[in-house]
């Protein structure tokens, strides 16, 4: 579009409306995520296939079938929502009563103890999509931050005036080291940190197996993968008081501090400039003088570090010890970080609404579960179909027939093997 | 061979390189180092390790190999001396070409003499011998799903399309695979319906990234994530319930006559399952396909240059679409060939190896051919990294579990710069 033209006539409200804002194209995948979701539901659910089943036998089939449908598909996306946000019918006995307080806030503590991690290994991964990298290996930096965290938390004691920044720094450490590793291999060899930080995962998750199986970590008396409980001074407590039954603890103030910082490093610091510019444009990066190496180990940097404060978070809001399972698997946090940061647009505000929407998919899929029997799985899977179609904002234009040419929004964060 | 050959052209100065080359010789030395000091001088020296070569499972093998006995210290220093040698061959030699592969075959020494370390007879193992052709067939098995996956991705990457999505693609085709081989109770259609699924993955694949220009890397990630989530979700929702669609079966091994009955060689080469024939079949097609034909011609250009592909009548999008949409089938075969070897469907259990099978792809320089060699490699790493569990080798198996992907990231860190991707790889096509 770079030849002048006349200044076309203006576009009405809708077409400006639904062409300009990112929001829109957001919105609309979470619609066709949702629907992707209920004929899921509907294609494997033996009660509402034996209803359409009975259509076969008789016109009235029809309307019974439809309404099993509903009833099916509603309780799962039902069951999400009380599960995730709120349950308006205990939010009001509670509001005219005053009790149950605690039942009631639960889910959107939940959502928000889901959410505080998300963010900090989103606002890591996001940084490295800025820089032009991609950090596919966040799950095993988080699982490196969260085993070191456990370590300090654990196995040292002091006061939690030291204790708990300590344990925190600790997680840090490990996710950078972690990080470190791709970072510095992609400036000096050009090995594809995609393949690398990947490789790594495994490797995580085999000495995450190795440390909570052997002596000095695994939790004494014990012969499960189960480490040692993180000292009471290590722990992040709960927001209000452990006796509020509400896990939502003080990680949501590191959280916004990942974010502050993210916020600051992006748009008001050099090196925040230099890591856009290096992934907006490497060669004119190169020409104006800025370090490329550095700039990709430094980036890696912060980002294994941000995803092992994140591991380490998780562990000392939550369980408090970590076992073999931990953050293990393609649901893992690091791979939904991926997703969120995509959903983001890697902006900070952008990722700290999409880590909570998908907090909440996560939390209300396990009440989901528990409520209707369907698995949790689902809500991974609508999350990625969800970033599928982020990734593919034309392609959610062409469904809704959204208009205008916003070919920009086209996100490109990665190129081929090269260096 | 014509104007788009893949000859290396790197633009780095022969200084930088033969640094890099040396850092190679250097490493491979400090693993020469550790086995003869560690694993040589570290054994006993009157302690024994025997070879046994008549696989267990072939109970009236048609021939026998007597063990063969060798005194540990002795095999393993001379092991590590041919790794210093081969180091130093290396570091002052610099050769051109199959630096890596060089350091493949150390690591591969290196597996082996800590093999033998580990059976040496007064020794803590409960395996007092190393059964050379049960390793060469297991390992086989593992190298025949790596060379389905790295297939894959020769043909998506050779037309300019990176696929990452391989990992889920073994899951689709494992997933269907498992089941119709449950119910129909023939391979046969099991692997139909593994390619199925794994050409319809990379349509996907192909659509949201040829279509609409979306970051192929991003897709086939998120595909990845989807394929697994949605495998986890079918298997609680559809084959627990109804465990008669995931009974899982072995295929059943074809042994080709009299050629099956050649020792070591007959049962690693001639004594397979279908799977195993066809993905030799497919290697042979796919090297003809892309370097002798008018197609693969088309294929290689779409790759390296699809501007000057277009300008001379080729249509960029359609070859892209063919490919990848092949790519995927075969990928699904290698998912229908893994569930073949292990049994039944289980969530999970393809841990990583698509991402193995893409590292043994640029291991293997984007070549057919290349993609068997290192392939072998991978597939020889990981089943060792397995089998040394039961050797009760004093380091956890944990730790062993993560050589196959140090291996790979070695491999990989060592080698990019030196090997040339297709020049349009990842890169999406703008039609003006």
């Amino acid at each position: 579009m770079s030849e002048v033209t006349a200044a076309p006539p203006r576009p009405s409200l809708w077409v400006r409306y639904t062409s300009s804002s990112p929001i829109v194209v957001t919105v609309f995948a979470l619609v066709l995520g949702l629907v992707v979701g209920a004929l899921i539901i509907i294609t494997t659910t033996p009660a509402v296939l034996d209803a359409w089943r009975a259509i076969f036998h008789g016109w009235d089939g029809v309307p019974h079938a439809l309404n099993v449908t509903f009833n099916n598909v509603g309780a799962a996306y039902r069951s999400m929502f009380t599960g995730s946000i709120v349950d308006p019918q205990g939010f009001w006995h509670s509001l005219v009563t005053g009790k149950g307080w605690t039942n009631t806030l639960t889910p959107i503590s939940e959502t928000f103890t889901y959410a505080t991690p998300l963010v900090i290994v989103s606002i890591g991964v996001g940084i490295a999509f800025q820089t032009g990298l991609f950090n596919i290996g966040a799950n095993g930096q988080a699982v490196i931050g969260g085993i070191s965290g456990t370590v300090v938390g654990s196995m040292l004691h002091m006061p939690t005036i030291l204790h708990l920044p300590l344990t925190l720094l600790a997680g840090i450490a490990g996710g950078m080291i972690c990080g470190a590793v791709p970072g510095v291999l992609k400036a000096y060899t050009g090995a594809h940190e995609v393949i690398v930080t990947l490789m790594f995962n495994y490797v995580a998750y085999a000495f995450l197996l190795f440390m909570v199986l052997s002596t000095p970590f695994q939790q004494p008396g014990q012969q499960n993968d189960i480490s040692r409980t993180m000292d009471p001074s290590a722990q992040l407590a709960p927001l209000f008081g452990s006796s509020s039954g509400l896990r939502v603890s003080f990680g949501v103030f590191v959280a916004a501090l990942v974010v502050a910082f993210a916020w600051w490093l992006l748009n008001r610091s050099s090196l925040g400039f230099d890591f856009r510019v290096t992934g907006a444009n490497p060669s004119a990066a190169r020409a104006s003088g800025i370090n490329a190496r550095s700039v990709i180990v430094v980036a890696f940097l912060i980002s294994g570090g941000l995803a092992g404060l994140a591991g380490v978070v998780q562990v000392a809001s939550t369980t408090h010890y970590i076992d073999g399972g931990f953050l293990i698997g393609n649901a893992g946090i690091g791979f939904t970080a991926i997703t969120v940061a995509l959903l983001g647009r890697n902006k900070p505000m952008g990722i700290v609404w999409a880590a909570l929407l998908f907090a909440a998919l996560g939390v209300g899929g396990r009440n989901m579960q528990a409520a209707t029997g369907i698995p949790l799985d689902l809500a991974t899977v609508i999350q990625s179909v969800i970033v599928l179609f982020v990734a593919t904002p034309v392609l959610v234009k062409e469904i809704f027939r959204l208009r205008g040419v916003s070919t920009a929004s086209v996100q490109l964060a990665t190129t081929g093997w090269g260096s | 061979m014509s104007l788009l050959s893949t000859r290396t052209t790197s633009k780095e100065t022969p200084l930088v390189k033969n640094r890099r080359t040396r850092v190679i010789a250097v490493l491979m030395a400090l693993i020469g180092i550790f086995t003869v000091f560690v694993f040589g001088w570290g054994s006993e020296s009157r302690a024994h390790s025997s070879l046994t070569f008549t696989p267990l499972n072939l109970t009236n093998a048609p021939w026998h190999l007597g063990s063969l006995t060798v005194v540990t210290r002795w095999t393993d220093v001379v092991l590590g001396l041919v790794m210093i040698a081969a180091a130093a061959e290396v570091f002052v030699r610099q050769p051109r070409r199959a630096v890596m592969a060089r350091f493949g075959g150390v690591a591969i020494l290196f597996l082996l003499a800590l093999l033998f370390w580990a059976a040496r007879s007064p020794g803590p193992s409960p395996v007092s011998s190393v059964n050379i052709t049960t390793i060469l067939v297991g390992s086989s098995a593992a190298a025949m799903v790596l060379i389905f996956g790295s297939l894959s991705g020769v043909m998506c990457e050779r037309a300019g399309v990176v696929n990452i999505a391989i990992e889920g693609q073994f899951i689709g085709g494992a997933f269907l695979g498992s089941m119709i081989v449950s119910t129909t109770h023939d391979f046969f259609f099991a692997a139909i319906a593994g390619a199925v699924a794994g050409a319809l993955i990379g349509l996907v694949l192909a659509f949201l990234s040829l279509r609409y220009r979306s970051d192929q890397i991003i897709v086939g990630v998120v595909l990845v994530t989807m394929l697994s989530s949605l495998s986890s979700y079918l298997n609680l929702q559809v084959l627990t319930p109804f465990p008669n669609f995931n009974t899982g079966n072995l295929a059943p091994n074809l042994a080709i006559p009299l050629l099956s009955k050649i020792p070591i060689i007959g049962p690693v080469f001639f004594n397979q399952s279908g799977f195993f024939y066809l993905m030799i079949v497919l290697v042979a097609a796919v090297s003809f396909a892309l370097f002798k034909t008018r197609y693969g011609l088309h294929v290689r250009a779409v790759g390296e240059h699809p501007r000057a592909a277009a300008t001379v009548g080729i249509n960029v999008i359609r070859v892209r679409y063919i490919n990848v949409v092949l790519g995927g089938a075969i990928a699904g075969l290698g998912g229908v060939a893994f569930m073949a070897t292990q049994g039944q469907f289980q969530v999970g259990y393809t841990s990583g190896w698509g991402y193995i099978a893409l590292a043994a792809l640029i291991f293997g320089r984007w070549r057919p051919s290349g993609a068997v060699v290192a392939s072998i490699i991978f597939g020889l790493s990981v089943y060792l990294s397995y089998e040394l569990v039961t050797y009760q080798v004093p380091v956890s198996i944990y730790i062993l579990q993560m050589i196959p992907y140090l291996i790979t990231i070695a491999v990989v860190a060592g080698l990019i710069g030196r090997v040339r991707a297709p020049a349009a790889d990842g890169q999406p096509y703008l039609r003006d």
